[in-house]
């Protein structure tokens, strides 16, 4: 018999709380993008929207992409967490450095609080690499999705060290070039390097398990892993040493011709699906996918420059990280809560209990109409912000934001519906 | 002893038991979708499955496994159940029933 991966699935206490803290911090971002107000009009560097980025990639999408890798582990390294404590334990030192980290963006405290937030957040982050690196070391699987979790890793921990310059810098000078040519690295390396990597690696063996779809081209996502990563060296590599700006376009080239090979693998695992209705996860799913097209097309605007004056670049950049981190990471992890939590707790609360008892579905453990309902919510938060920064109007911005703390407060009531689940001990009485 | 007519209808009946579990994701039974590969009943009490599941890591196996057990035992409690499962061949759509087909919305 092969060996089977949910004897490997870690505990449900270390995967839930991640899931929970993340719901939480969605909501907390819904009510600061709303309190920002107009920051989101003003340069992309000011302390209020460094706070909401912290906050939405930190608090939210990386604590979620934490609980959900641990239960993926066994699914995508087909072996065992390395350590289910070292897991618990870097939870919570996460969730306090989150919250420290965004304080310290949001009142300012750059030369203050900020270099001991950002170690704090450097410690976690390196606890969780090494429970994945570890966990890796006692794999025998070695393909397309295990390299592109790996190499994401690895580039979150660049990421990380990055970050964690930037913030000692305002304490004590010491870096050549301004705050913003690193941030630019720092966000470029975080958002494609780590989620875009990572999403890619977890998505291409979940995309086509959930639409049922076999064969494949796996050489698509070969030619994707080499495409970016050739791309995003020679971006670092050019920031850091050459600074010859010039090179820059093809190197997003490159890396925009690695995610359409992406993509393309996405439409074929679409199209070979079994299954034809689009559950509310794919529907998200599908519809953050085709968002990647979004930020690929500003970033090579902003490459090229068009001659764009530098208040509408401001707002370029704005969107470009808007539409990555809520246009994309957000809104497939709005929808992959769907596809994964539902079976975290479903395993949990009935693995003991098949044929037992009359068993629900996994997603019966949630409202499909709540979920529903948030998804075309979200889909208008998008729109009006997206419309709202580029065109100057706060108006819509502040419609959007209103509307993202509905998605939040929806959301946050499915979530909590299924983390707080009980099981009915209806008796089946086939015998 | 058992006649060969016996032991297959037997098995049809153990296949038909099997229609009750189903693949917690994608929601449809586990025969209709293709992962029972061979019941061979031994004419005595012991039941052997050959099964497969849609994908080598798929994190309900093991659910799947004792949900066979189960739906089993509910009609022929003393009987041992013993379950391979194989990955070879692959499981691949073409495995799937008329039947699965029509549920799958195909």
């Amino acid at each position: 018999m092969s060996v089977l991966n949910s004897n490997n699935a870690p505990d449900a206490s270390v995967v839930k709380p991640h899931f929970i803290f993340s719901s939480l911090s969605l909501l907390i971002l819904s009510v600061m993008i709303i309190l920002a107000d107009s920051s989101f009009l003003d340069a992309y560097f000011n302390t209020k929207i460094v706070a909401i980025t912290h906050m939405a990639v930190l608090g939210w999408a990386i604590m979620i992409v934490f609980g959900a890798l641990y239960q993926l582990i066994p699914v995508v390294f087909e072996t065992s967490l390395f350590s289910e404590n070292l897991a618990k334990f870097t939870f919570w030192i996460s969730s306090f450095s989150v919250v420290f980290l965004t304080y310290s963006f949001w009142i300012g405290a750059y030369a203050t609080l900020l270099p001991y937030a950002a170690s704090l957040m450097f410690i976690s982050l390196l606890l969780f690499i090494v429970n994945i690196l570890l966990s890796y070391k006692n794999s025998k699987l070695k393909n397309n999705s295990s390299k592109f979790v790996i190499t994401a890793v690895l580039w979150l921990a660049i990421t990380e060290i990055i970050g964690t310059l930037i913030a000692f810098n305002f304490m004590y000078t010491f870096l050549s070039e301004i705050h913003l040519h690193y941030l630019k690295i720092h966000a470029t390396i975080g958002l494609i390097g780590w989620f875009l990597l990572l999403i890619i690696g977890v998505s291409s063996t979940l995309i086509p398990m959930f639409f049922v779809s076999h064969e494949l081209k796996d050489k698509k996502l070969s030619i994707a892993y080499y495409l970016i990563n050739f791309g995003l060296i020679a971006l670092s590599v050019n920031w850091f040493f050459i600074h010859q700006n010039q090179f820059d376009i093809l190197f997003w080239l490159s890396i925009a011709i690695g995610i359409l090979f992406f993509i393309s693998f996405v439409y074929d695992s679409y199209k070979k699906r079994m299954r034809k209705i689009l559950d509310i996860g794919m529907k998200h799913t599908m519809l953050s996918i085709i968002s990647l097209v979004l930020p690929f097309a500003l970033g090579l605007v902003l490459t090229l420059g068009f001659g764009i004056e530098q208040v509408l670049i401001y707002r370029v950049v704005t969107v470009y990280g808007f539409s990555i981190i809520f246009g994309f990471i957000t809104t497939l992890i709005l929808g992959q809560t769907y596809k994964t939590l539902p079976f975290v707790i479903w395993l949990d609360k009935y693995k003991g209990l098949v044929g037992k008892i009359k068993t629900p579905m996994p997603r019966e453990l949630y409202s499909e109409k709540i979920a529903n309902i948030h998804f075309y919510f979200y889909l208008l938060f998008i729109i009006s912000m997206i419309l709202g920064i580029f065109f100057d109007k706060l108006w819509l911005i502040r419609i959007g934001s209103y509307l993202l703390l509905i998605v939040a407060v929806l959301y946050n009531i499915n979530v909590f519906k299924m983390v707080s689940h009980k099981v009915k001990t209806e008796i089946t009485n086939e015998n | 002893m058992k006649t060969k007519e016996e032991i297959t209808i037997f098995e049809l009946e153990v296949l038909e038991l099997l229609k009750n579990v189903m693949d917690p994701e994608i929601e449809i039974n586990i025969v209709d979708l293709g992962l029972i590969y061979e019941v061979n009943y031994d004419g005595k009490k012991n039941i052997n499955i050959e099964m497969t599941f849609s994908t080598p890591s798929c994190p309900l196996g093991e659910t799947i496994i004792s949900s066979v057990k189960e739906a089993i035992k509910q009609k022929h409690q003393d009987f041992t159940i013993n379950i391979d499962v194989v990955f070879d061949p692959l499981w691949s759509t073409a495995l799937v029933s008329e039947e699965g087909k029509k549920l799958l919305g195909l």
